[in-house]
């Protein structure tokens, strides 16, 4: 590692005392909320990010078991489990549940609590309207599984709610405006995360913390917050349109009225597609920060990690109608090209994380695990993502098994496993104490298994012509070897999740205390105590490269500047 | 401010270049519509940067400037109060307003009381800061006097210039 030429202010220059410190806050002293109350009003970005991770935790459990019926449904043909009124209303949650609950929410989460931590900021720009936000997706969250509980059940039209399929005359239940108005209440929590997260980003750095010095987390959920502003209204708006279709007797989207249901796929794509880098971006954030620290090295290629993660985001702005291809209503070769030029931005990015581990001192512990297991898993995923925007292959395998293997290698590598290395590598912050890392490795390696052998034969399974969403299938259409192989695959992808679960009620009490900085992190999160005083820091090392507590800490291997 | 406001101006240039090639393209109406708001989106935002850059005259705040001192950031960040009811309350009238939409008027109704009572609320607890005793955890006031560091050893070749 080098040290640095030049940088403003070297030494010999008058002033220069070699101590710096601290915005240390003046806090007014006075009673705090605990308990329940504490929950209910708190301000704290902290407080308020822990309540998002464990929501959406919950949320993940709960589409997760979704998922473990459906794949039980399916391990044999003619199975009956579960009928196909059920079974279409658990394929619908799931898909909604893990991404408007998990997902976003996992990373709004995030943003909550690290992001204003790794820049140096006292508290979120608006902190009571960070409170509303929380309370809206909760909302939501609750409203959407309510329909579970109606007569009808829930929404049963796929969790991309197709139009004339979700018009009153086809879905009569309540369990469609549940879902309509659920989905619409996390879209205000997000558009007001966005608005808060981007204000943070922009007006309370710590005096130094320059735009390029920010962690590259702290850049990507910049972006994805980027995208959340522009996708979640016309989702908001899609789904207005439709409750007056469904209410008022308005037909936006039913072509019996003279309307389009053409327009809804697009509105809800145009939403659909950033949604998916909204789920994938601040994950990549995580495995970034993960790699850096675990290696002991700063990021690989740091502006060019940024330029990527940006380009990334305006690309995804241009890409929704490659999910449209067979309608025939769309402009193909735009689309493809578009999509298919996404891929260079995210190989970017892979090459730089290989080359930030490049003769790093590497801690395999569980956080790198996780980290690893999400490239070796998005990478199968983004390359059939490639296939899938040649509008040839695509006009084959459209709604088939083949596209359920691509998204879910895409999510599961990105959103579930990044998810899990941030919970291994961030614990010790919220809670003081280390996760177990016996039960995480056996909980890594279970996942790992589970998920390769539950999507990997759904490939195949698509290649043979097995269409999405149907609750079963006949005897002798040669599915069924690879069904169960799905199945078994999705028990130790259960099991395996479980482990991390006991892992988390283990730790929280009975964990290895970890110290403020448990893995010689880089960044300004580390610099506090675990977990952070009310209004965050006590002292901050001064900010001259984009990790100020490694030079802090190492003197002798100072960060290279402007690489 | 000036990286800010080149970032905002950059994504409402991109999204402008596309969708002019879209609709030029396609003649597809609700894509154009989506990609021409988003563009006037981020040119509303890099506009706002402008001003205030204008405003500021080009100098620097503290964290744009890549050789500012912890003590450049001296003076009142802003008003963080430390708990709040009225979000809950809020987002309960949120809750309301949803199951209204869904099943009647009474809902509603109920829903809007606690809406609009809440955002009241929520409003006049920012005014009464002026004049009422200090709310704990308000506002913040970063402290301009350097405290002896203990726990980072930084070298001098490290630190910066007065």
């Amino acid at each position: 590692m080098t040290l640095i030429q030049e940088r403003p202010g070297g030494p010999g220059e008058p002033g220069a005392t070699g101590l710096v410190a601290e915005p240390l806050t003046e806090i007014v002293p006075g009673p705090r909320p605990r308990g329940v109350v504490k929950f209910v009003t708190s301000t704290d970005h902290k407080q308020i990010g822990l309540n998002y991770l464990v929501t959406s935790f919950i949320g993940f459990l709960a589409a997760g078991i979704m998922a473990e019926v459906m794949r039980t449904q399916l391990i044999g043909p003619n199975n009956h489990l579960v009928g196909p009124a059920s079974y279409n209303q658990l394929v619908t949650m799931h898909g909604t549940v893990m991404l408007f609950v998990f997902g976003g929410p996992f990373a709004f989460g995030l943003a909550n609590y690290i992001l204003p931590l790794q820049i140096g900021a006292p508290d979120m720009a608006f902190p009571r309207f960070n409170n509303l936000s929380y309370w809206l997706y909760l909302g939501g969250f609750l409203v959407m599984m309510a329909g579970f509980l109606t007569n009808d059940g829930a929404a049963d039209f796929g969790w991309f709610g197709y139009a004339p399929l979700t018009e009153a005359i086809h879905s009569p239940g309540p369990g469609a405006d549940m879902w309509i108005l659920g989905i619409a209440l996390t879209g205000f929590s997000g558009i007001f995360t966005a608005v808060n997260v981007i204000t943070t980003t922009f007006t309370l750095r710590a005096p130094g913390m320059v735009m390029f010095r920010m962690p590259i987390f702290v850049w990507n959920e910049l972006v994805t917050l980027f995208l959340v502003l522009l996708a979640f209204p016309v989702l908001t708006a899609a789904m207005a349109l439709l409750w007056c279709d469904r209410h008022l007797g308005t037909s936006f989207y039913d072509p019996a009225g003279g309307g389009q249901p053409i327009l809804w796929q697009n509105l809800f794509w145009f939403f659909g597609h950033p949604e998916v880098y909204i789920l994938a971006l601040p994950y990549f954030g995580v495995v970034t920060e993960v790699f850096a620290t675990m290696s002991k090295k700063p990021v690989f290629g740091y502006k060019g990690m940024i330029a990527a993660t940006l380009t990334i985001g305006g690309l995804s702005m241009g890409v929704w109608a490659h999910h449209m291809y067979t309608t025939g209503a769309v402009l193909l070769p735009f689309f493809a090209a578009m999509t298919v030029l996404i891929a260079v931005p995210t190989g970017i990015k892979f090459f730089n994380w290989i080359g930030t581990m490049w003769q790093g001192v590497l801690t395999l512990n569980t956080a790198m695990l996780f980290s690893l297991g999400f490239l070796v898993i998005f990478l199968c995923g983004g390359i059939t993502g490639v296939m899938l925007a040649q509008p040839p292959l695509d006009f084959q395998l459209h709604m088939t098994y083949f596209v359920v293997a691509h998204f879910h290698y895409v999510l599961v590598g990105t959103t579930a496993f990044g998810a899990f290395a941030s919970i291994y590598y961030w614990f010790p912050k919220y809670t003081g104490r280390l996760l177990d890392e016996k039960l995480g490795k056996i909980s890594f390696a279970l996942m790992f298994i589970g998920t390769n052998l539950t999507y990997f034969p759904m490939h195949d399974l698509g290649l043979r012509g097995m269409p999405r969403r149907v609750f079963t299938y006949p005897v002798n259409a040669g599915w069924t070897f690879l069904n169960e192989l799905a199945t078994i695959g999705a028990y130790i992808l259960g099991i395996g999740v479980l482990f991390t679960v006991i892992n988390i009620f283990h730790s929280m009490r009975r964990g290895q205390i970890a110290g403020d900085n448990p893995w010689d992190g880089q960044t300004l999160e580390w610099a506090t105590s675990s977990p952070p005083p009310e209004h965050n820091f006590e002292i901050l090392p001064p900010i001259r490269s984009e990790r100020p507590l490694w030079d802090a800490n190492h003197p002798d291997q100072l960060t290279e500047v402007g690489h | 401010m000036r990286l800010e406001m080149r970032t905002c101006f950059g994504a409402a240039l991109f999204l402008g270049i596309v969708c002019t090639i879209y609709w030029f393209w396609s003649n597809e109406d609700t894509g154009t519509a989506c990609l021409l708001f988003s563009f006037c989106a981020y040119a509303l935002m890099g506009s706002y940067f402008f001003l205030q850059w204008k405003r500021r005259k080009g100098v620097p705040r503290p964290e744009d400037r890549d050789d500012a001192d912890m003590n450049d950031g001296e003076g009142e960040i802003g008003y963080f109060p430390a708990a709040s009811i009225w979000p809950f309350g809020i987002g309960l009238g949120g809750i309301f307003l949803a199951v209204g939409l869904i099943y009647g008027m009474w809902y509603l109704l109920i829903g809007g009381v606690f809406v609009v009572g809440s955002i009241i609320g929520f409003v006049v607890e920012a005014e009464a800061r002026e004049e009422g005793p200090a709310d704990p955890g308000m506002p913040i006031t970063a402290t301009g006097d350097n405290p002896p560091l203990t726990s980072f050893q930084v070298p001098s070749s490290h630190s910066q210039g007065a």
